[in-house]
């Protein structure tokens, strides 16, 4: 007794329609355009033959507008589990060749299905977007089924780690499953995201732009915002989500991949005292200091295009890896202004949902001054890196590199904000001003009555620099954990990485805190 | 000093205008309308992630094609191109101090430098044109 040839031949009949997509000819357009498949994308995502499709006899189930009688295989999105590195992953594909990508009933339930499952199992979930938005022939049904998703999509924020590539069309409310995830990739060619393109803009303010203004990959690398890495083509797409993914756990009770090399070397790194400038008012760049920092030099940047004046992203430190977040002195002089708090503040509550280690290395002058940032709610925006840290209970561990002053400082995580450890290198200044703005309050009286104010104030500025321009005095008050040699910051941090991996810290029990938004 | 009263799209804003040379009190330059409506996509200057609120920016010299302006506002140290060299895209061109901080100011792009627009001193505010490039 075998089960019968008709059947097995009906099941691999069956297969060969839902592998044929939206056609050979749409799916040889695309392959002609350089660009990959829904199918294809997902298979070069996980490791060879370890894809398992789900739903890939699902069709629509509109009777309406001409597509009764009509089939959509898969209903324009392919979801399955493979794995990535070992590790198991969800994902799913828009099929631009079949009905556009456009999501429906049906198509928003397999998403929907697939990411009930990712959460249940504790995998991270990747969406490769690639889709004419709602179909239209679905009405209430396909406006209900982004709400599905989104809902999803916020159930799962910090339980599983949410990754999304946008690799062709992502418009309107389309872009708010994204938007709501916790990484966005967005490939060079051929995508684009928006809320209204710039036909609707023009019909609606008259204004004209140009979608490269408002949708592009360039656009929201560097001027919204909105997404965290720029890929050249789909491959490099999947290869960033890659990389990402081998820095973060599968979900939030499990810790980050960890690779603890066997002895700790707590050797100096002799480089690392070159490369400070003698002078404190000449700017380094902060990454020359990362890539010595971290194995291999090996630092995943996230948003380096964007808020320029902090630096964030992921690392391994003698195997144990981390979120390093940087003032970059190179840019804006290392201030903190409304674009580089929110960015800070988003990648540190996202380290702290997956137990990464924070690693804070300070150079700040203070917050950005200037009307556009006071207009623009420095107050409110600036609040965000204080509320992000001190909610925080991973590992906090401070450097502090040279300035460290005034409010600025205590939203570059300080003792204060319960940082684990904080280490200064003899450079540090911890003030709560520059010694110039400092003495101006202070001696305002004795300044304007000296005979040569000039002299006075430079009297009284050389007075306090010598008091405060180095880190004794705090640390003389216990606000810093010791005074290392900057070649010794590797092996400090490595060490106190380890220390800190088994920390516990309660807070009281509440729903949530009420950030600053 | 002086006080004015700006109205912009009907909203009325006082603003202080100093005059920096005396000598030239003709009338209180007119402020560039304010947020000049799209920018470039992929522009790198810093300034462009937040929109200038509706404030009548300060007599800055206008920054046109081939200009390099400043990422910040802060006191001009020095220029560190002469006019007439010719520069490439990325080479350090001027310097500026700001919150205790020298931040160097790069060539957006190769050209020769046709005119300095601010000496060393000078404040400088975020957004005006330091030179010009062609």
């Amino acid at each position: 007794m075998a089960i019968s040839t008709t059947l097995l031949n009906e099941l691999s009949g069956r297969r060969q329609t839902a592998l044929a997509a939206g056609g050979e000819d749409k799916l040889k357009a695309r392959a002609e355009k350089g660009l990959m498949n829904a199918r294809e994308r997902l298979v070069a995502l996980f490791q060879p033959n370890t894809f398992m499709e789900w739903g890939m006899h699902a069709d629509h189930d509109c009777h309406d507008f001409g597509l009764e009688g009509k089939s959509f295989p898969g209903d324009g999105v392919v979801t399955g589990v493979g794995y990535v590195d070992g590790r198991p992953m969800a994902a799913f594909s828009h099929d631009f060749t079949v009905g556009g990508g456009a999501l429906g009933r049906i198509h928003s339930k397999k998403i929907c299905d697939l990411m009930d499952y990712a959460m249940k199992a504790g995998m991270p979930v990747l969406g490769i977007n690639d889709s004419g938005g709602a179909r239209i022939q679905e009405g209430d049904e396909s406006l209900s089924g982004y709400g599905q998703v989104f809902f999803r999509n916020v159930l799962a924020s910090g339980v599983i780690p949410q990754i999304s590539i946008i690799a062709g069309p992502c418009a309107g409310g389309a872009a708010y499953s994204p938007a709501l995830t916790d990484f966005i990739i967005m490939t060079k060619k051929n995508a684009n995201m928006f809320i209204c393109g710039p036909d609707v803009i023009k019909a609606a303010t008259g204004e004209t732009v140009t979608m490269e203004q408002i949708g592009s990959a360039a656009a929201h690398a560097s001027v919204s915002g909105n997404i965290h890495f720029v890929a050249e083509d789909d491959r490099h797409a999947l290869e960033i989500a890659r990389k990402l993914f081998s820095f973060l756990p599968s979900n939030n009770i499990m810790d980050p991949p960890h690779r603890p090399t066997p002895s700790l070397d707590l050797s100096p790194d002799p480089g690392m005292n070159d490369l400070v400038p003698a002078d404190g008012k000449t700017p380094f760049d902060i990454h020359a200091v990362i890539q010595r920092l971290v194995d291999g030099g090996d630092f995943l940047e996230v948003q380096m295009d964007w808020a320029k004046n902090l630096v964030v992203g992921f690392a391994r430190i003698q195997g144990i890896v981390c979120g390093i977040v940087a003032n970059q002195p190179m840019v804006k002089a290392g201030t903190l202004d409304i674009d580089s708090s929110d960015k800070g503040a988003r990648f540190i509550r996202f380290c702290n949902v997956f137990n990464i280690p924070v690693v804070t290395l300070v150079d700040i002058p203070g917050f950005m001054p200037g009307m556009a940032q006071e207009r623009g709610g420095i107050i409110r925006h600036g609040a965000k890196m204080l509320f992000a840290y001190a909610s925080c209970t991973v590992p906090k561990l401070t450097v502090i590199l040279r300035k460290a002053y005034g409010g600025a400082y205590l939203a570059m995580c300080s003792a204060d904000m319960r940082a684990d450890v904080v280490y200064a290198w003899p450079t540090a200044e911890i003030a709560v001003m520059g010694a110039e703005g400092a003495v101006k309050v202070l001696y305002k009286k004795e300044i304007a009555a000296a005979k040569d104010p000039k002299a006075k104030e430079a009297e009284y500025v050389a007075e306090y620099r010598a008091k405060f321009a180095s880190p004794y005095a705090a640390a003389r008050k216990g606000m810093i954990t010791d005074i290392i040699e900057p070649s010794q910051t590797r092996a400090n941090l490595a060490m106190a990485l380890r220390n800190t991996l088994s920390k516990r810290e309660t807070r009281p029990p509440k729903k949530h805190g009420n950030i600053p938004l | 000093m002086k006080k004015l009263r700006v109205t912009i799209e009907g909203k009325a804003y006082e603003v202080l205008v100093e005059f920096l040379d005396q000598e030239t009190t003709a009338t209180a330059p007119t402020p560039a309308a304010a947020p000049s409506a799209p920018r470039p996509a992929a522009s790198v200057t810093p300034a462009a992630a937040v929109p200038a609120p509706v404030a009548p920016p300060p007599a800055a010299p206008k920054a046109g094609a081939g200009a390099v302006v400043s990422p910040l506002a802060g006191k001009l140290v020095s220029i560190d191109v002469k006019v007439g060299q010719s520069v490439q895209e990325g080479a350090q061109v001027a310097t500026i101090e700001a919150m205790k901080m020298n931040t160097y100011i790069y060539a957006p792009k190769s050209g020769r430098v046709v005119e300095v627009l601010a000496n060393p001193g000078d404040a400088v505010e975020e957004g005006a044109a330091l030179m010009r490039l062609e």
